[in-house]
């Protein structure tokens, strides 16, 4: 049968400068819908039609630097890593290129006009790892590929829970679908398996969608504090995603509200005193003024009187 | 001896003074009442896992917040007309922690909805409305700016509680956060004791009298008091009698549904709350949808907050200005209509760049619009019946404020593109500011001809019929300002009886 080489170029990336990588970061994460050129298809011995997804790092300036990618992969697969170097060194004749994984060497070193690539079966765990092309002149430059399971990501803030009430730990696998999850509870330095089956009053381990799940636990005690794994186990390996649970009795959040309470009353107080004491003096203010008053109506009156008796006696 | 001043017009209110602390605790209040649903949406994410809902009926907690606090306005209304400001605000903010502190311990998301949404809710409702209303009591000349001030509160509370919220999540959980959050409510009571209680026409009720002690005249007000406080009793049970429609404007004033000015107030503001608050709700979602990253969106919306806090007070000078106070309603009808013409320019805008300019500028005009909301409703009214006014208009946008952010969110998931839902806000909100400005410049020229004609009626023999009329008007609008005058009526009462006695 013919062999037909398919290849989908999932992506490509360009060495420029950070803004560019930033964009092409983008790039990376819509992977599979841009950038695709031809599809033929291969068959293998089986006579299984497989699609190639090849990875390509685009490099531009030999500065020395080494160019980092990662690439995820849930299932098995097969792929291809390519290393393109600029047309403007294509003049190099004195060019060695090897592809490594970590000390070995990988041969069967497919070249093109400016790439050269390697063609690899994953097929399980300890396929995965990181693959590094170099390309050695009168300086080096090279790319290294890091094959890894999908990350799964736990909370970096510890879930606070308080005694007595239900926490409820959840792990998410963001585009990938586990075969399984399992739940891991930290004791001192070991990690033991959560069956929930075992203990069904604290434990409720529940599947809420594909990639999603939830690990309930019931009338939460100060033991239940620590370190939790959430395990999503894939075709080529496992992942673990951490996370953190905090236990508070409700003394914690208490204080502060009684001191928030007393502090509200204080003010209440504060405020409504003021206005007594500012309307009294008000009014004492306004007595001594009708008071002034008076005085000096009755010295006026009194006055008169003197002056009409005066005149009297005159 | 000088008889009161019953028949002058009552004094203007004291435009300062105690008034800026009463503005302090306006501030308080109202931030509280707006920024608080905002401020909860920190908390959505966790209790949505926990109860294990989908995230629409943890959205129902804000939607039954919003709706109970504006739904419950007329009940305010009445209370405040009943008690006055104070006790209302006070027992709100009550309400309000009480509200949160059981929400901490729900068990289940209905629980959720009763504590949080309508008890809370309806807290906050009691602090909103007295909180304006006392405002158009303390303030006339410089009202503009005191509300303009009373408003920022909104703004400088959503900043403080945005970040407040997530230290007291990341501290004490969801339970514990709402159980100190309740105590920051309570903080609602200490601006209500802030409210003293003031009439319109407290000034004007000290009679002048000469050549007598108060305290003497005060022992004859109270000798004399029981049979005149009977005799007023009777008098208004014959009033009360008279006219129970009377009765109940003196709860709700219903009379204003023939107020030409709340009429275009009414229909103009719910028009425009239908497209008020859906872009704020859609800004951060429409900037990741764009592609630019978490942090920045939020910054967008920081950016808003910012340009808001600045632009409210500023209106409020602005409005305060003699050229802009008489024209006050042109003012606002221009600041709505601006607000529309940004939502019509947002798709335009591409990139970050372009969305830091709208926000600016989204954020300028939504600061105008909130600024002049109350003090355009009290220009129209006046300060007495602005009681009720405010109740009846919050119940009416109650319904649109509800339904604008889905219609939004309907247009976007229709059309899969947020252009629409700008285009949709920007439209209603132009062709509101239109509608305001239009039947204002009517309703001016109305109120010109009616006041021409007025004075034209009046002559120098009428000297002493515009001293009743006023004097009417003055009883009319003590009546509707309710007990806070209780008190100084009696006493100004029984003093007349006292000095016309002798």
């Amino acid at each position: 049968s013919e062999l037909i080489t398919s290849t989908q170029t999932v992506d490509s990336q360009t060495w420029r400068n950070p803004s560019d990588h930033l964009t092409l970061g983008l790039v990376e994460s819509t992977a599979g819908t841009s950038l695709t050129t031809e599809e033929f298809k291969q068959t293998t011995k089986e006579n299984m039609p497989v699609t190639v997804v090849k990875y390509e790092v685009f490099l531009r300036d030999v500065s020395g630097s080494s160019m980092e990618k990662n690439i995820t992969l849930d299932h098995a697969t097969r792929i291809e890593l390519s290393c393109r170097l600029d047309k403007k060194y294509s003049h190099l004749k004195s060019l060695q290129v090897t592809w490594k994984r970590g000390n070995e060497t990988i041969g069967h070193i497919s070249k093109t006009e400016n790439s050269w690539s390697i063609q690899l079966n994953i097929v399980d765990n300890s396929n995965l790892g990181s693959y590094s092309c170099t390309l050695k002149d009168k300086e080096e430059i090279s790319a290294t590929f890091h094959l890894q399971v999908p990350n799964i990501e736990g909370k970096e803030k510890p879930i606070i829970s308080y005694e007595g009430d239900t926490a409820v730990l959840i792990c998410k696998s963001s585009s990938y679908t586990p075969i399984a999850w399992t739940w891991y509870v930290t004791n001192g330095s070991e990690q033991i398996a959560i069956n929930d089956t075992l203990l069904p009053d604290k434990y409720v381990i529940n599947r809420v969608s594909a990639n999603v799940t939830h690990l309930k636990i019931l009338k939460v005690t100060k033991e239940d504090n620590g370190v939790y794994w959430c395990e999503a186990a894939f075709e080529l390996g496992k992942s673990m995603g951490k996370l953190q649970l905090k236990i508070l009795s409700l003394m914690v959040p208490l204080k502060p509200f009684l001191a928030i309470v007393v502090e509200v009353v204080a003010l209440v107080t504060v405020i409504f005193l003021y206005e007594i004491y500012s309307k009294k003096k008000e009014k004492c203010a306004k007595n001594e003024r009708e008071f002034d008053q008076i005085e000096q109506l009755k010295t006026e009156a009194s006055n008169g009187l003197e002056n009409s008796t005066a005149r009297q006696r005159k | 001896p000088a008889p009161g001043n019953d028949g002058r017009a009552p004094s203007p209110p004291p435009d300062g003074g105690w008034g800026w602390v009463v503005v302090l605790g306006a501030f308080v209040s109202i931030g509280f009442a707006y920024a608080f649903p905002k401020g909860l949406a920190i908390f959505f994410k966790e209790i949505q896992d926990f109860f294990g809902t989908s995230y629409s009926e943890i959205a129902w907690v804000s939607s039954i917040m919003l709706a109970t606090t504006y739904g419950a306005g007329p009940i305010s209304s009445i209370l405040v007309n009943r008690y006055g400001s104070r006790p209302v605000v006070m027992f709100g903010g009550l309400l309000c922690g009480i509200g949160m502190v059981s929400a901490a311990f729900c068990t289940t998301i209905l629980q959720l909805y009763i504590c949080v949404g309508f008890i809370t809710g309806f807290g906050l409702a009691l602090n909103l409305q007295p909180s304006v209303i006392i405002i158009g009591k303390y303030f006339l000349k410089k009202r503009p700016i005191a509300n303009g001030l009373a408003m920022a509160g909104s703004p400088v509370m959503l900043c403080t509680l945005a970040p407040l919220n997530q230290f007291l999540f990341d501290n004490f959980g969801w339970r514990g956060s709402f159980l100190i959050l309740g105590g920051i409510l309570l903080h609602c009571c200490v601006a209500g004791a802030l409210f003293r209680p003031i009439g319109a026409a407290t000034a004007s009720v000290k009679p002048q009298v000469t050549g007598k002690g108060k305290d003497a005249l005060q022992e004859k007000a109270m000798e004399v008091s029981s049979p005149t406080s009977v005799q007023m009793k009777n008098e208004m049970e014959e009033e009360g009698e008279r006219d129970c429609c009377e009765k109940i404007n003196q709860y709700l004033d219903f009379s204003l549904f023939k107020h030409r000015g709340f009429l275009i107030y009414l229909i103009g503001n719910v028009l425009m709350f239908l497209g008020f608050f859906a872009p704020i709700v859609f800004l951060a979602p429409y900037a990741k949808h764009i592609g630019i990253d978490e942090y920045s969106a939020a910054f967008l919306l920081s950016i808003l907050a910012i340009v808001d806090m600045i632009a409210r007070p500023a209106t409020g000078i602005i409005a305060n200005s003699k050229w802009v106070r008489p024209r006050i309603q042109y003012f606002f009808s221009f600041a709505i209509a601006f607000n529309g013409t940004c939502h019509l320019l947002c798709p335009l805008a591409s990139g970050y760049t372009g969305l830091v300019v709208y926000s600016t500028f989204y954020g300028l005009a939504f600061g105008m619009v909130c600024a002049m909301l109350f003090e355009t409703l009290m220009d129209l009214v006046g300060a007495a019946r602005f009681t009720s006014a405010v109740g009846l208009v919050t119940i009416a946008e109650c319904c649109t404020i509800l339904l604008g952010p889905p219609i939004g969110g309907t247009l976007i998931d229709t059309f899969g593109d947020y252009k629409y839902m700008f285009i949709k806000c920007g439209a209603v909100m132009v062709l509101a500011g239109t509608f305001l400005f239009i039947m204002n410049y009517y309703n001016y020229r109305l109120l010109a001809k009616e006041e021409k004609e007025r004075k034209s009626k009046e002559g120098d023999p009428n000297s002493v019929r515009t001293e009743n009329e006023s004097k009417k008007d003055w009883n009319r609008e003590t009546a509707q300002n309710g007990p806070e005058l209780e008190p100084l009526r009696e006493k100004q009462d029984a003093l007349k009886k006292e000095v016309n006695g002798t």
